[in-house]
């Protein structure tokens, strides 16, 4: 399943660290890795196509882990 | 023949080995000597003393306290040697009482449960959660705890830590090393090498850790692998799984694989997740599992943490206050353990937060329940929410049953299922139980009771040479009480409570009669032939007795004629040539009614 999420990148300091996109709308994503190095960035503003990877679990347990397809930064 | 010399041979080495053993009368540590000046001397002889010791062995006796003064108590301080030279000094040892090493008491002795890690007290996470008290009755020996992460390194404070058997699900190998550092710290939290002088301590130190590698390097995996995990931690005898990890949806596979585990006996525990929501994500969400919010070092929920729906109890998760850079921030609120560094994967000690930390403190102490007898994962549940501290207002249900607490649930664990170590401990903790103590604090001379025990079996064999007869038990019975008895209950002491049944219980024969009075001088009228010759008389009619008493009458001539040579001291009598005499003829008789009395049951044969 694909989503589209606007909102920003933050490091989010769990464990030994994971990357995230908090949604305008409030809901937290985790990224999976690899992911494009041009995003990694805390604070950047982007909206992104994702698809989200329900049969993976993580360490981060943040919420729903997101695969990155494309993104922009805004 | 050859076996008698074997046997003499035998008994001979026991003697020697006994008599150069050195007791712990000789193997305390000290540095200074006590010089307890005898109280008639005047004070000028002793201030000569005192200035002759400064001069002859450049030492310098002090008061040990401004008590001592009144009784002429002196401490004198140095090295071993120079002390030992003092002691054996004949001129002091006329003018005192005596002279001793001042021995350094230490509280290591009664097995102090405060570990040496030397980083140990950054962990206030383990003294939040009560875990030295539940030390002193389990550390989670025997069991398993299969941690399901990242792959375990054995980092250099994991290297005393026991390791069974994992596997790595990610690159389908059986070495399950950490290449992200989350697996490490986490096993570190359950079975970290504690009392190692090294860097931190672990809650359940004795536990095995089982490495499960289902999350990659960046930290995350397929839920097929990590069920297939459970089922290998089942299959491979875990008794706890933890995993710190979360995220997806519902799952049939994870399902399944958690009620295999859950019916195979294994508590499952995993961590409620980060994202400060209400209610527990998966897998922590599945009924048969122990779902685990995080606290902070003030015990209140730390702001990450899920909580609400599903939520079982709380533990600590730390919370970390990074610096603006994102790194040199306040650390002291994290759980601190070693791990490895992600990069380099050289070891580290590093602190994280996350209800991934707080799930293995959970883990660590179901395996210290576990350890302590309760294993049905339903009940273990229930030592664990019972024993909670409870959170009074909690109307979000942020702590589930409440604060982990180690100590308690142990405790809880071990209620109505009293073994023999709570006796030992019940034992140790209301008085005097050590073997130690037995052997040196004075209680019993253990070398005249075990010549007393291999005496008396020597002749009972002898008599058996000459006269055959069938050894039996009630024979073996009455050699053992005749001879020695339980003799070290009589080195057993109870506080507040008559010693007197002790010693009683602990008496042979010829104790008997010193077991009222605080003495271990032997009392004549039973350390004689009396008592032997009048269990003679009074059960030689009976078939299985009268061995019984023939066995008595051999052990007490061997407890007799021991003590003539040891230690012949008497009440009454005293402890000189009577006393060796009376000693040595009564063992006689007593051999001799034995003798006589198995030579007529045997002639009857």
């Amino acid at each position: 399943m694909n989503i589209q999420i606007a909102g920003t990148v933050e490091y989010i300091d769990i464990g030994p660290g994971t990357w995230a996109i908090l949604s305008d709308t409030d809901e937290q994503y985790e990224i999976w890795q690899p992911a494009p190095e041009a995003i990694l960035q805390e604070g950047l503003k982007v909206t992104v196509t994702a698809k989200v990877r329900d049969d993976i679990m993580s360490m981060a347990a943040i919420g729903v882990v997101i695969e990155i397809e494309d993104f922009h930064i805004v | 023949m050859k076996k008698f010399l074997l046997t003499c041979l035998f008994v001979a080495g026991l003697f020697w080995t006994l008599s150069t053993y050195k007791g712990l009368a000789d193997q305390g540590q000290f540095d200074s000597m006590v010089l307890n000046f005898r109280d008639n001397l005047s004070p000028a002889q002793v201030d000569r003393e005192l200035k002759e010791i400064t001069s002859k062995y450049g030492l310098e006796p002090n008061f040990n306290s401004a008590f001592s003064k009144g009784d002429n108590l002196y401490v004198v301080k140095g090295n071993t040697q120079v002390l030992e030279k003092l002691k054996q000094s004949k001129e002091l040892s006329e003018l005192t009482e005596y002279v001793e090493a001042n021995y350094v008491y230490s509280t290591d002795f009664f097995g102090g449960t405060t570990p040496n890690d030397p980083m140990y007290k950054d962990q206030w996470n383990l003294k939040a959660i009560d875990v030295e008290k539940a030390w002193a009755k389990t550390k989670g020996k025997g069991i398993t705890v299969a941690v399901i992460d990242t792959g375990v390194s054995k980092v250099d404070d994991l290297k005393s830590t026991n390791f069974v058997k994992g596997y790595d699900f990610v690159n389908d190998r059986e070495d399950a090393s950490d290449d992200n550092g989350h697996g490490t710290h986490v096993a570190g939290t359950i079975a970290q090498s504690t009392n190692n002088n090294f860097g931190v301590a672990g809650v359940a130190y004795e536990a095995n850790i089982m490495p499960l590698k289902v999350l990659s390097a960046s930290g995350g995996g397929t839920i097929s692998d990590i069920a297939e995990a459970i089922i290998f931690a089942a299959d491979n005898g875990a008794n706890v799984i933890n995993m710190s990890l979360g995220g997806g949806g519902e799952s049939k596979l994870m399902q399944k694989a958690i009620d295999y585990a859950y019916k195979k006996g294994v508590t499952i525990v995993a961590a409620a997740g980060n994202s400060n929501r209400n209610a527990a994500f998966y897998p922590a969400r599945y009924p048969k599992v122990i779902a685990v919010s995080a606290t902070n070092s003030t015990g209140e929920k730390a702001s990450y943490s899920n909580y609400g729906a599903g939520v079982d109890v709380a533990a600590p998760g730390g919370a970390i206050v990074r610096g603006k850079n994102g790194e040199n921030g306040d650390l002291s609120g994290g759980i601190l353990q070693n791990t490895i560094d992600p990069k380099t994967k050289e070891s580290v000690f590093r602190s994280f937060q996350g209800t991934s930390m707080a799930s293995p403190h959970v883990a660590g102490v179901v395996a210290l329940i576990e350890a302590s007898g309760v294993k049905d994962p339903e009940k273990v549940l229930q030592v664990l929410k019972q024993s909670s501290r409870k959170v009074a207002d909690d109307t979000l249900n942020y702590y589930g049953a409440g604060h982990l607490n180690a100590a308690a649930a142990v405790s809880l664990a071990s209620q109505g299922q009293l073994g023999i170590p709570d006796f030992l401990r019940w034992a140790r903790d209301n008085g005097y139980l050590s073997p130690r103590f037995w052997v040196d604090g004075g209680a019993i001379a253990l070398i005249p009771k075990l010549i007393m025990v291999i005496g008396s079996y020597l002749l009972a064999w002898l008599i058996n040479r000459w006269l055959p007869f069938r050894w039996n038990w009630s024979f073996s019975n009455g050699i053992f009480f005749g001879g020695a008895g339980l003799f070290f209950l009589r080195g057993f002491y109870l506080f507040d409570i008559t010693q007197l049944p002790f010693r009683i219980a602990g008496s042979s024969l010829p104790d008997l009669g010193n077991a009222f009075s605080n003495t271990n001088a032997l009392n004549p009228i039973t350390a004689s032939v009396l008592l032997p010759l009048g269990l003679l008389v009074i059960l030689l009619g009976h078939p299985e007795w009268k061995w019984f008493a023939m066995g008595s009458a051999i052990g007490t001539s061997a407890c007799l004629a021991t003590s003539a040579m040891l230690a012949p001291q008497m009440m009454w009598i005293g402890d000189g040539l009577p006393a060796i005499a009376f000693l040595s003829v009564n063992a006689i008789l007593c051999f001799g009614c034995a003798y006589l009395s198995i030579k007529s049951e045997t002639a009857n044969i």
